[in-house]
Parts: C-alpha cells; structure tokens; sequence
C-alpha cells in the first residue's frame, strides 16, 4: 500500500492530493497539467513537498512534519519517465543490472532480460533500440532492481500505433504480477481498460475522483473523464 | 584580418630552414625547456582535472549566490593580465608574501622553483577547463541522474557511472584548451617563478631567452608551439565528430 497525502507548489501551480494506491497497477489520469507527472515525482523524491506524508508498506518515506525525508535512492521505488531516461553511454544489460550491482543482481537481470525478450539485445546501446524497444528496457531496469513501487509516466506515449498494442498487452501481463503498488499515469481510456485497476483521476492538482474502473467508466466523474471514456474507441 | 594573422605566421615558417628547425629543436635549451614544459603542463593539467572536476560539479548542481561568486572568482584569471596574476602569487606565496610566513615554516619554498611554475599554469589555465565543465555538467539530462538515484546510486555512483561518462566531450575540450593556455603561459611564471634554465625556464620563456643570443631555438621552439596550437585546434573541431563515429560504432557492435 502506497499512501500519500501532501501538498507542494512548483512554478505557481499548487498540488494538492490525498491517496492510497493498493498493490496492483492503478490509472491515474486526467488533463495535461493537472499534475499527474508531479504527483509521481513528488513520490520518488524529486520535487520538494511543501508538508505532508508519504508512506509505503508502513514505512514513512516523508513527513514534514517529524522532519523525516528519506533519501531517493533508499526508498526503491523504480520510476520510468515518458522518454524511458536510459543511459545512453551503457548497453541494455548495463543499464538493466545499474540498480543491482554483483553477481546476484546480474543473475536477476538476465532473468528479467529473458522474460521480457530483450536477450538479443543485450550489448546493444539504446541509440540502436526501437521505441518499444527502448520501453521494455526501462521496464525491464525498473523491474530488476525489485522495487516496492513501480512510477510509469506515460509509457505508451512515445510509442508507435502499431507497438504500442505490443507493449500495451505486455504491460497489462506483466503488473498485475508484480503485486507491488504500481501508478500508471496515461492519456488513453484503453491502457485503463486493459490495466484493469482503479482508475484515479486528478484535475488541476486536486484528486477528483478515485475508485474502481466500471464506477469510472459507468459514470465518468466529470466533462474530462467522460471524453477520455468516449474515446476508449478509435484511436490506439 | 585574415592577412594580420597570416604574415607573421608565414614569416616564423619562412624564415626558418628545416636544418635550422632541427639544429633548433637540439639546442640544449630547447630540449630541456620541452622536458620542462611537458612536466609542468602535465602537473597543472592533472591538479586543475582533480581540484576543478568536483568545483565545476559543485558549480553546476548549486546555483546561487554561492556559486555565482565562485563562478566570477574563477573567470577572474581569464581576463586580468598575466603579469597581474604573476604579482598577485608573488603576494600570496613569495617569502614576504601573504603566506609566506606560514609556507617557510613547513620548509617550502615556491617562487623560482619548478614547483611556482606548476602553480601559475594552475591559476591561469584552469579557469578554462572550471568554465567548460561547468557547461557540459548543466547540460545532462535531470531525469538520468534522477532515474540513476531511483535505482538505488548514491553520489558518487551518479557521479561516476553516469554524469562523468556522458560530460566525456565538453571535459576533454575544456581540458585541451586549459592545457593550451597553460603551454603558452608566460607573463605569470616569469614574475612568480623566474626564467631559470631547467627549473623554470618552459618553452615560451625559452623562446624569450634565446632571443637575446641566437634566434634559431627561438624559431624552432616557435614552430613547434605553433603546431601544437595547431593539433589542440584540430582535436577539438573533430572532438565532436569523433564522440559520434564512436558512439555509432558501439552502437553497431
């Protein structure tokens, strides 16, 4: 269980939530700019809360309040960015085993390359990777280091029509099993269908609705989420 | 313009003979002023990648008003007169110098020795490599070293895996200019470390020396200088092209 409840103020904009994302994926949507990339970088450490609390399978990751803060790198929670942030000058298995140095963390990664087909790929340099390429390595990195909550934002985003179907299906495979706490952050009514969790919706830094997918889908709780909903047909 | 510069190069090349550039090049002076000046550049260049690596990194993740003294400090040397700079290490360092007192009693002497020489190329090249790396090091991509963190790296994993490896470029440019500058220093060491055959005398004091007494080291060591100038220009034009010949063959592999 992830549970978050904070507010910060970056560039004018103020954030305002109050969540719990169970094991499992959950959809966090909503319009551009109201936060959801934010709300995952405030999670990993990497923007300044102004106060609150952020705790993770009952241990506190922040609280302003008792000056508690730990520190990103010993929090393990794996954060995949919209364009994957991929060491460039590092080949696939480099870049998979970074979080788990040593033998032990070799073995894990070569486990994580084989499940996810990337083992042809292995010495290759992300400049010599596809698009959907490229996502499965930053899945595949964030995976190998056996984190206790997954951050994706926008993993399809970057992708091909045709790939993106691909990795859709993989991704819907793949988090269910993790049974960790996994935010998915998304534009697409059909990553939320086929993620199958609950779907959160966030509009201009405050959470305006958080439940399960067919209350969302039956009654889209406002004029954003009604038009994501009505475009679960169409585009890919 | 083109024809300023170009004259009194043409004229240094002209004027000298290939047996002239050879007896040049083995005049004792030349040669020990060559040894010399590869030792003392090879110092300074060294101390300004250990002690200006950490400062430009310090520099570029803490912006403020901390960091924009330290920036001004550091371009300070760039702009003020070399012989300004040379008065200045005199102050500081010579033996009624500011820590004069303080350096006699450990037993260290600096000015006139190999030693100043090292320390005025330090305070005048650095600043170029300090300038670059600062540069390079704002230019990395945030969310590497966040991604980097998220897995578990601490500082000096983020430093060492990923902001060194990817700032490669921008640091061997700022270091090949700072080398450079250090080469050609003259005003600075003249003043804090003297003109002492062997001990202090690098090749742009040598070429002053030889003036005085027989012209052809001073052609010799001229040309050579202007070569190397040169090659440093070459290096850093193809610096570029070679990072990405490179990166496409590792990508290819």
């Amino acid at each position: 269980m992830l549970e978050l409840e904070f507010d910060l103020v970056r560039d004018g904009f103020t954030l305002d939530v109050q969540l719990a994302f169970a094991r499992g994926p959950t959809a966090l949507v909503g319009p551009n700019g109201s936060g959801k990339s934010t709300v995952l970088r405030a999670i990993l450490g990497a923007v300044p809360v102004r106060r609150g609390r952020i705790v993770l399978d009952g241990q506190t990751l922040l609280d302003t309040d008792r000056g508690i803060s730990i520190p990103t790198e010993e929090r393990r929670v794996a954060w995949v960015p919209q364009e994957y942030a991929l060491f460039p000058h590092l080949t696939v298995l480099e870049n998979v085993t970074f979080g788990v140095p040593g033998p032990a963390g070799r073995a894990r990664a070569g486990a994580v390359i084989d499940q996810l087909g990337l083992a042809p790929l292995r010495s290759r340099r992300p400049g010599a990777l596809s698009g959907g390429e490229r996502q499965k390595v930053a899945l595949a990195r964030a995976l190998a280091a056996e984190p206790r909550a997954l951050l994706l934002d926008e993993p399809l985003a970057a992708l091909d029509a045709d790939v993106r179907e691909a990795t859709r299906g993989l991704l819907a495979d793949t988090l269910p099993r993790l049974a960790i706490p996994t935010v998915v952050v998304t534009h697409e009514m059909r990553d939320v269908v086929a993620l199958g969790g609950p779907v959160v919706l966030l509009e201009g830094g405050r959470v305006r609705s958080s439940g399960a997918l067919d209350v969302f889908r039956a009654s889209p709780p406002s004029e954003f989420a009604r038009s994501l909903v009505a475009r679960t047909i169409g585009r890919g | 313009m083109l024809a300023v510069v170009a004259i009194p190069l043409f004229a240094l090349v002209v004027s000298t003979s290939p047996a002239d550039l050879v007896d040049g090049l083995r005049h004792p002076v030349a040669l020990s002023a060559l040894r010399l000046s590869l030792f003392t550049t090879t110092t300074s260049l060294a101390l300004t990648l250990l002690l200006g690596t950490p400062l430009a990194w310090w520099m570029a993740r803490h912006p403020g008003p901390a960091e924009r003294a330290a920036a001004t400090l550091v371009q300070l040397p760039i702009v003020i007169p070399p012989a300004v700079s040379g008065l200045a290490l005199l102050l500081a360092f010579g033996w009624r110098g500011l820590l004069g007192p303080v350096l006699d009693r450990a037993g260290w002497v600096l000015p006139f020795t190999t030693a100043a020489v090292v320390l005025a190329q330090l305070f005048v090249s650095a600043p170029f490599y300090i300038q670059s790396a600062v540069a390079t090091f704002r230019r990395l991509d945030e969310d590497l070293l966040w991604a980097a963190r998220s897995l578990g790296a601490g500082p000096a994993r983020r430093f060492f895996r990923v902001a060194l490896p990817l700032s490669r470029p921008g640091l061997v440019t700022g270091a090949a200019l700072s080398w450079a500058r250090a080469l050609g220093e003259f005003g600075a060491t003249l003043m804090f470390a003297g003109n002492v055959p062997g001990r202090t005398q690098t090749l742009p004091l040598a070429i002053y020396g030889a003036m005085e007494m027989d012209l052809r080291p001073a052609k010799a060591l001229s040309i050579l200088l202007v070569v190397v100038a040169l090659a440093v220009l070459l290096l850093l034009g193809r610096g570029t092209e070679v990072d990405v010949e490179l990166e496409a063959v590792r990508a290819r592999a």
